[in-house]
């Protein structure tokens, strides 16, 4: 926490090697979840490049509140939700093109994926709703707290707890080869 | 899956990599960014006037625990060896008194430095009260090393508790208070009479080190009245002690350790023996990432420290921001970590801050030095916190 703080007070002083250590540093986590969140990966780097310019050009008024994580985080999960937003607005007006479209030809996400299991469970992810995908990639991958999820999806913690569970369970029957009801 | 595979373990190892190609291109793109911005505004900072330092948790923590190390540094009252009150009627008051209270004022010359005002209450068997007129109120069981700093207007407070720390005859408030008792007739002057806020007063001047104690005390009632220190060493600066009684009733509660409800608490704690030079290093360029200028802390001095802070926060020195409980206990427990290892110290280690208006990253500024024991070199702290050997010869003047 410390450290950010140094860093920050580096950049802000003009160091742009403290804003290569800050990039460095939480480059790989950002697009982890925007990749989680987005299932695009593609699309998960553009919003990554987005936040870090965000941070960039708001960096001589910019006070961190909390850890800059949990910043960061915070605003790969806005961007991607208006992504999201957006794609489905477009596939809306293009109804009749996408129910042409034949199926298998989605765009598979590039991970760094080795087992199996693995890609079976990125898989998954991707079949979870977004408000259960987002509280499980925001916890685990964007080290948010319940409350700070809550927050941000303007619901109660409980309901980003129940999200979190009944992600998590769907996630781990999906391994187990059980069939969803 | 086994039942007692952990998913969550799992999809921590859901990661997403870039090519190296990727990588440096997305970098790339942001410093072009950057590059564009500086061209728009070279290096200047928007400060922040959307609402006031004060609002800031950090400062408010950090004068909170500024104020809190100043008290259990010890703050010198009575000179660093204790005055020489000079008369028996005098040793005999402290001799018998089970408490004690008094106010105590310390000017200095320099702007930056202002007036401190204190009102300060000893009870036995071991507790001492500060009051500033800030608002803060510091409470210390120096018999069990523990206190409180309570900070009525914003009903936060801090628990601190230090952990095998050496009393010593010269830090330590409540042994300078000790020490006043069983004082030897010392005075080395005498100097009469004189009308003092209209009584008559007789004065006595003891010299020890630096400092320069007079003692004025009432002819008649052979009542303490007064103590006024100067020190040689900081002309202009001096401390001046009134309103002393002996014996009156403090109730018990005025030296609680017991934060009062609805007070929101933090707690430090430190194993003295642990601190080392790197909790000072800590310490010091934690506060330089709290300052907007990037700048150390202005003075080591106890007395000072508190009531510099608290103007460098009216003057928005600092720089915004809130933090969690978390990070504020990790932030106290540092800053107290850092300036304990400075308040043990042995007076022989001749340790010297100069850190004021100096920013980190300057390497070639020293800004703190001592002797550690046993070394025939001196360790140099400069602005960029590195640490050098340097001879006593080649110490800065």
């Amino acid at each position: 926490m410390l450290e950010d703080r140094l860093l920050l007070w580096k950049f802000k002083h003009g160091s742009r090697d403290a804003f290569r250590v800050i990039y460095e540093k939480y480059a790989g986590d950002m697009l982890t979840l925007a990749g989680n969140l987005l299932d695009d990966k593609v699309g998960a780097e553009d919003i990554v490049q987005d936040v870090f310019i965000k941070l960039v050009e708001s960096i001589g008024t910019f006070r961190l509140t909390g850890s800059l994580k949990s910043y960061l985080a915070t605003c790969v999960a806005n961007r991607s939700r208006d992504c999201i937003r957006k794609r489905i607005r477009q596939r809306n007006a293009m109804a009749k093109q996408a129910e042409k479209t034949p199926a298998g030809t989605k765009s598979t996400v590039h991970m760094a994926i080795c087992s199996e299991q693995l890609q079976k469970l990125s898989n998954a992810m991707t079949k979870l709703p977004y408000e259960q995908r987002e509280a499980i990639a925001l916890r685990i991958h964007g080290d948010l707290r319940f409350r700070q999820i809550a927050e941000l999806q303007n619901v109660s913690t409980k309901t980003v707890q129940s999200r979190y569970r009944y992600g998590l369970n769907k996630l781990r029957s999906t391994l187990n080869g059980e069939v969803e009801k | 899956m086994r039942p007692s595979e952990n998913i969550e373990k799992l999809i921590k190892k859901l990661r997403y990599k870039t090519s190296p190609e990727t990588h440096d291109r997305v970098l790339g793109n942001v410093l072009q960014a950057l590059d564009e911005k500086e061209k728009q505004k070279p290096g200047v900072f928007v400060p922040d006037t959307w609402r006031t330092i004060m609002k800031s948790k950090i400062t408010r923590m950090a004068a909170a625990a500024v104020i809190i190390i100043a008290v259990f540094v010890g703050i010198h009252q009575f000179g660093g060896d204790g005055a020489s009150v000079a008369f028996a009627d005098i040793v005999e008051q402290l001799a018998n008194a089970r408490t004690m209270t008094y106010s105590v004022v310390t000017r200095t010359p320099v702007e930056s430095m202002p007036t401190l005002r204190l009102q300060m209450a000893f009870k036995e068997p071991g507790y001492m009260r500060t009051t500033t007129v800030d608002g803060y109120i510091n409470v210390i069981d120096w018999n069990q090393n523990k206190g409180i700093t309570l900070w009525p207007p914003k009903q936060e407070c801090i628990d601190f508790e230090a952990s095998n720390y050496q009393h010593d005859t010269v830090q330590d408030p409540f042994i300078v208070v000790e020490k006043l008792r069983t004082l030897p007739d010392q005075a080395d002057e005498a100097l009469g009479e004189k009308e003092i806020d209209g009584r008559v007063l007789e004065g006595f001047r003891v010299t020890q080190g630096d400092m320069i104690n007079t003692v004025w005390v009432d002819s008649q009632t052979t009542q303490l009245v007064r103590v006024e220190i100067e020190y040689t060493n900081s002309p202009g600066m001096n401390t001046i002690m009134t309103d002393f009684q002996f014996n009156a009733e403090l109730d018990d509660s005025l030296f609680s350790l017991v934060p009062p409800e609805g007070f929101t608490r933090l707690e430090v704690q430190a194993d003295v023996s642990t601190v080392t030079e790197q909790d000072l290093i800590a310490y010091l360029q934690m506060w330089s990432t709290w300052t907007k200028d990037g700048t150390f802390p202005p003075t080591f001095n106890p007395i000072e420290l508190p009531k510099v802070t608290a103007e460098m926060i009216k003057q928005g020195k600092f720089g915004e921001g809130e933090t969690s409980q978390q990070e504020r206990h990790a932030e106290a427990t540092l800053m107290y970590r850092g300036i304990m290892f400075v308040t043990q110290l042995p007076a022989e280690s001749n340790w010297r801050y100069a850190g004021e208006n100096v920013s980190y990253g300057d390497a070639e500024t020293p800004i703190f030095w001592y002797q550690p024991t046993g070394s025939q070199t001196y360790h140099v702290i400069y602005g960029d916190l590195s640490v050098k050997d340097v001879a006593p010869e080649d110490l800065p003047k």
